[in-house]
């Protein structure tokens, strides 16, 4: 079956999700920004704040899906410009361990963190 | 045909002037891409202080905001940003196949709505400096 | 050879020989005509002498590179001052310039009339094609360099075997599985609307313009670039071909190093002599290859 269809992992994927999560992104970054810089002063942040607005499912599980598809968009587009300057062989397999492990450890971190401001779980 | 010349890459910045506007929006989508990708990182490390608990957090914030540096970083941040948000939504058209005759056009809209947007946050950017820490 | 023109020669010293003889007043006035003639021919030879020296010349930069003469193995810059003419185009100047002053100046050009592709260079930092850039369109000294991103062999002339390659990745030719009866049809007919679809995809001429501005390509080895994939588009996107043949093509395409890697800088676009909106076809297949991949899903 994989094989058949291989097309769509020779790059197909990537391409296709950039685009899914920069879709989203466009719009949750900026109201990320908004909601951080403009109805709620970034100076005036304190953890009371966080934690109110944290503990709100639907919040929570915008700024978590924020954080995967940031990140998975992010390294991706490292990926991407790396591999436009002709990456191959080995070098192009030690990159994408280390960038899978750096995507993977800050989406683990960045949960960790979430669950931390939130009285949710 | 003994030996050939490989004059390397051309379009090395030394000829920047002879770039179009297909090609500066590349550039500065790979820039502010580099810029957000790095600052998401950054971000996740300093959010980190709440799991030393709630004052930690309140504390490395407030201290944070309060440096000139910090705010002159966050409207550079916002700059690439907006124009990362915008020439990606340009994008997203021409990976549609909408308005590929406009795509140069499309790209000076990004750039002057990004100035435009950038110049009027810098008041709520900086406002409160000084009050805080 | 013809005769006539040594008719026309021999027949002027026999005239000569004749005025010679016979003095007549029909004769000075033929003399007195004579004379004025040639003092309006000398007028008109000393006129156009004049027009050369203050004529307008266009200052060429040209890149001279020659690894088989000492000297000229590192690269440099020849400079050729080229009498201007009107409709003048950057091949002209560079034909008048090896014609005249050097002739060791290498460079490729075939039919002069942008249907060869052969003369494909980058003038001013732009690739473009010699025989259709008016010289007064350029701002002076117009600097001539071969296509960047190819390995120069001599002068201007520059290696095609990678682009070649890359034409060839992905069949460049028609290949129908079933094809009409002889008996029931002799020609294998396509609706005009694709025809109409394929169009501008037809037009290319392999001059590698596109290829050589393409700044993935020139970082990307492997990457099929801008010429291959259209080239690809006017197959895959030809209703004669089975589905079969187009599963094949888009197989090809959708590799790592095939469409995915355009990031829509819209060079190859706008240096294409021939108009082909290439970043639009590549676009079109990138949506074609994710369509056909979520079907299965």
């Amino acid at each position: 079956m994989a094989e058949e269809y291989r097309s769509f992992e020779r790059g197909g994927t990537g391409w296709f999700l950039q685009r899914v999560t920069a879709a989203f992104l466009v719009v949750v970054l900026a109201f990320h920004f908004f909601n951080l810089h403009f109805l709620n002063h970034a100076y005036e942040v304190t953890f009371a704040g966080t934690e109110a607005r944290m503990s709100d499912v639907g919040y929570f599980a915008t700024m978590w899906l924020f954080l995967v598809t940031a990140t998975f968009h992010g390294v991706n587009g490292v990926y991407n410009a790396l591999i436009n300057q002709g990456l191959t062989g080995t070098t192009k397999r030690v990159v994408q361990v280390v960038l899978g492990v750096a995507g993977l450890l800050l989406i683990v971190q960045g949960t960790r963190v979430a669950m931390a401001m939130s009285t949710l779980i | 045909m003994s030996q050939s010349y490989d004059r390397g890459a051309v379009e090395d910045f030394g000829r920047w002037t002879e770039f179009s506007a297909g090609m500066w929006a590349w550039i500065l989508h790979k820039f502010t891409g580099w810029v957000l990708v790095g600052y998401l990182f950054t971000h996740i490390a300093v959010l980190s202080s709440a799991m030393q608990g709630g004052a930690v957090y309140t504390e490395t914030i407030q201290t944070l905001e309060g440096l000139f540096v910090v705010r002159v970083m966050e409207v550079g941040l916002l700059a690439a940003a907006v124009f990362h948000i915008l020439n990606g939504i340009r994008l997203l058209m021409v990976d549609l196949g909408i308005g590929l005759e406009a795509q140069d056009r499309s790209f000076y809209a990004s750039l002057v709505i990004t100035g435009a947007i950038v110049v009027a946050s810098v008041p709520t950017f900086l406002s409160g400096l000084g009050g805080g820490a | 050879m013809s005769t006539q023109p040594q008719d026309a020669e021999t027949e002027q010293p026999a005239e000569e020989a004749e005025e010679a003889e016979p003095e007549s007043e029909h004769q000075q006035r033929r003399m007195a005509e004579k004379a004025r003639r040639a003092e309006e021919r000398a007028r008109t030879r000393e006129k156009r002498d004049r027009v050369a020296e203050d004529e307008e010349t266009y200052h060429l930069r040209v890149f001279r590179y020659d690894p088989d003469v000492d000297g000229k193995g590192d690269p440099y810059f020849d400079d050729f001052h080229v009498p201007y003419e009107q409709g003048m185009t950057v091949l002209d100047a560079l034909i008048y310039a090896r014609d005249h002053y050097d002739p060791s100046l290498t460079f490729r050009h075939s039919c002069q009339q942008a249907v060869c592709g052969s003369d494909a260079m980058f003038v001013n930092g732009r690739q473009t094609l010699c025989c259709k850039t008016q010289l007064n369109e350029l701002d002076e000294p117009v600097r001539i360099e071969p296509l960047p991103h190819q390995e120069v062999v001599k002068d201007l002339v520059v290696d095609m075997e990678h682009f070649y390659d890359q034409m060839e990745a992905v069949e460049p030719y028609f290949q129908a599985i079933d094809t009409p009866e002889v008996e029931d049809l002799e020609e294998q007919r396509q609706s005009r609307e694709n025809r109409e679809k394929i169009k501008m995809s037809t037009r290319c001429i392999w001059c590698a313009a596109c290829m050589s501005s393409c700044n993935i390509a020139a970082g990307d080895n492997q990457y099929l670039g801008p010429a291959a994939i259209n080239k690809a588009y006017r197959f895959a996107m030809d209703e004669r071909e089975e589905d079969e043949v187009k599963e094949h093509r888009m197989n090809v395409l959708a590799d790592e190093h095939g469409v995915w890697r355009c990031q829509t800088q819209f060079s190859c676009t706008e240096v294409c002599p021939k108009d082909i909106p290439l970043t639009e076809h590549i676009q079109e297949l990138k949506r074609e290859a994710v369509k056909e991949s979520l079907k299965f899903w």
